[in-house]
């Protein structure tokens, strides 16, 4: 009852002209960002930030939240019209919304995929509210061992589910992150490591340029490299863009499990909005009586992608905000972005902001009824921005690129530093690297390496409370299921298990 | 050679070597601050020498499996426009910003960037007007950019 009381009152406090201009703004621009195919929302959040950091606090912030729930969900457009995902958190959306925009459901599709990111952000940020302030609480009980343990279950946890086929490859991402977070000046003794003789590197690497450049510049690279998307036959025809009510009541059950499951998803570090989706849609397509239909413009598999990856959006700020572990690459930017303006997030979080989790909840309401409201209205606009040339949008984009990490600093460094990682970016990509554990490794490096030394000089040198703590207990044994998971023979062996009860279902 | 190819990742996997027994020789050998009397367990080069260690098994397993990876189809692309936008983007991020005034140099790298791939798209006759548009277009991101960031967020323009 307190929860709802505090969420009403961060409700009412942002209902000004300021604060509903800004949302305005900010989630249109983010819809633009997620629409167009090379640009992010970590791309966009990353380049808010340096645009927003002269801004008052709850504006800031409520500028890049907007723009984080606009560029999720407008990722669905250029899915729907193209068949290319604007963001990676929309390429589940594609299967089910490009198949429906050539049989000239364009329009409706688009109106699905509003209301399940509506929806799928409003089971998110009910979860957020019940469940932040009690992990906050639990966080308490960290101590160092256990955020050491954290640290690690991030990195291997987000390496096997973003590295898909291939987890060594995540797990490979997330040692480069770490490493880049080993240089600079340490957190315990203040010694200077590995600044290769550039006293600019004393500070260490900036998470702002690393991650304009690992995902502007290399998006921007990413785009000029591909062939040209073709807008689908079926866009522009005149049809129906409101969902039915009817769609929405046969179809709530699958929008209630993709937002938990979304939200979920959304919690485990570094994980994201794509594998939300992937991991909604599965689910669904499991428990769906037109299985058949899924791939081929199914209305439920639609529903289900768009509704997972939105929901992950409000469980990503969970861990972001009550652990400073972000949930998704995005609110890893957003966990700079609240430094930036003084808010420390972490376990303190409920003592030194402790209405500031309600304002979270209340901007995202605000985000979900600005996406409903252009995604059911400006259906005709967003086609218009998908004919913009790349040819003309992606230097505009590179110059931000350039312009936004400079801002903060006022150092040419960081541009070379965004530079570098837009090549490096770039090239993992095409190996099939995931981006999402090289970030949150240059998030958490610095917790870990603290961790692990402030723990061993509080033991002496002894390593037994790193695995008889409970917490950190049950970190260690997650982490060693997750790895064996990963593991070939144990994967074969789980395929031979699944196959006869997938046989039994199939007939 | 393909990006995503059993090939690529063994060149990968002998630049990650390389990579890891760096670290861990250059945590082995960092400053272990004796002088400060700090304890033995908090030494600053403790972390990097695990890190480099881990990599360097990574990259022996990525070595070993890189015929046995199931591999993506790979992705359609033209390396030629790609080339470009890298050499382009780094001339102007690294050579034009902080030499010539920023606004300049952003108005030489839009203009130049679209008419690199826009104009020879076009008919010789229309050649002409296309470049003006092109400039202008340019220009107008060039001022509008600089003034934004100048005298709206207040930032001394590199």
């Amino acid at each position: 009852m307190e929860a709802l009381q505090q969420f009403g009152l961060a409700l009412g406090a942002l209902l000004t002209p300021i604060s509903l201009f800004h949302v305005a703004w900010a989630t249109l621009l983010g819809i633009f960002v997620g629409s167009l195919p090379g640009l992010t929302a970590t791309m966009g959040v990353a380049l808010l930030t340096t645009l927003t950091y002269t801004l008052e606090r709850d504006a800031a912030i409520l500028v890049l939240i907007c723009m984080y729930v606009g560029a999720i969900y407008g990722g669905s457009r250029s899915a729907i019209l193209l068949n290319i995902p604007g963001t990676p958190a929309s390429a589940a959306t594609s299967l089910d919304g490009f198949p429906l925009a050539q049989r000239g459901e364009a329009g409706y599709a688009m109106g699905l995929a509003t209301a399940g990111s509506a929806f799928g952000t409003l089971v998110g940020i009910l979860l957020l509210v019940l469940l932040a302030p009690p992990l906050a609480e639990i966080a308490f009980d960290f101590g160092s061992f256990e955020f050491f343990w954290l640290a690690v279950f991030g990195i291997v946890i987000s390496g096997q589910l973003t590295g898909g086929i291939a987890p060594l490859k995540g797990y490979i991402a997330g040692l480069l992150g770490l490493m880049v977070a080993m240089i600079g000046s340490e957190g315990l003794h203040a010694h200077v490591r590995f600044n290769l003789g550039f006293d600019q590197l004393n500070g260490g690497i900036g998470l702002i340029p690393a991650m304009v450049g690992a995902f502007g510049f290399a998006e921007v690279l990413t785009v000029m490299y591909r062939r040209k998307a073709e807008l689908s036959r079926g866009t522009g025809k005149a049809d129906r863009v409101l969902p039915r009510l009817w769609d929405l009541a046969k179809y709530k059950f699958t929008i209630l499990q993709s937002g938990v499951i979304g939200t979920l998803i959304g919690i485990i570090p570094g994980v994201g909005e794509d594998i939300g989706a992937w991991a909604s849609y599965a689910a669904a397509r499991r428990t769906s009586r037109e299985k058949d239909e899924f791939g081929k413009g199914s209305k439920e598999g639609l529903t289900a992608a768009e509704t997972g990856n939105s929901a992950v959006v409000p469980g990503a700020l969970i861990p972001a905000l009550t652990l400073a572990v972000p949930g998704s690459a995005p609110a890893a930017v957003l966990i700079a972005a609240l430094f930036l303006h003084g808010i420390r997030p972490g376990p303190m979080i409920m003592i030194e902001q402790p209405t500031f989790i309600y304002s979270v909840a209340a901007m995202l309401v605000l985000a979900t009824l600005a996406i409903t409201i252009y995604g059911l209205s400006l259906t005709r606009l967003f086609i218009l921005v998908l004919r913009i040339p790349r040819e003309y949008l992606m230097p505009v984009v590179f110059t931000l690129c350039v312009i936004g990490p400079y801002a903060l600093t006022q150092r040419v460094f960081d541009i070379w530093v965004m530079v570098v990682f837009g090549l490096i970016g770039f090239v993992l990509r095409q190996m099939n690297y995931p981006m999402a554990p090289l970030v949150l490794g240059i998030i958490l490096g610095a917790l870990l390496d603290k961790s692990l030394r402030r723990g061993l000089t509080l033991t002496d040198g002894d390593l037994t409370p790193f695995f008889t703590r409970p917490i950190s207990a049950i970190f260690v044994i997650v982490i060693l299921l997750s790895i064996a998971a990963g593991l070939k023979p144990v994967r074969r062996a789980v395929a031979r298990l699944e196959q006869p009860r997938r046989e039994r279902t199939d007939t | 050679m393909r990006f995503d190819s059993a090939a690529a990742d063994r060149v990968m996997a002998i630049a990650l070597l390389a990579l890891g027994s760096a670290m861990t020789w250059g945590g082995f050998v960092m400053d272990r601050l004796e002088i400060r009397q700090i304890h033995p367990a908090s030494i600053p080069g403790l972390v990097p020498m695990i890190l480099g260690v881990a990599m360097m098994v990574c990259a022996v397993l990525l070595a070993l499996n890189a015929d046995d990876v199931e591999r993506k189809e790979a992705e359609e692309g033209s390396w030629r426009s790609f080339a470009f936008t890298a050499l382009w983007s780094c001339f102007f991020s690294v050579i034009l910003v902080s030499r010539i005034p920023f606004v300049a140099a952003t108005a030489i790298y839009v203009a130049g960037f679209a008419g690199w791939f826009l104009l020879p798209a076009k008919p010789v006759a229309k050649r002409l007007k296309t470049a003006l548009f092109i400039i202008t277009f340019g220009i107008i991101i060039a001022v509008a950019v600089s003034t934004l960031f100048r005298y709206g967020f207040l930032v001394r323009l590199p």
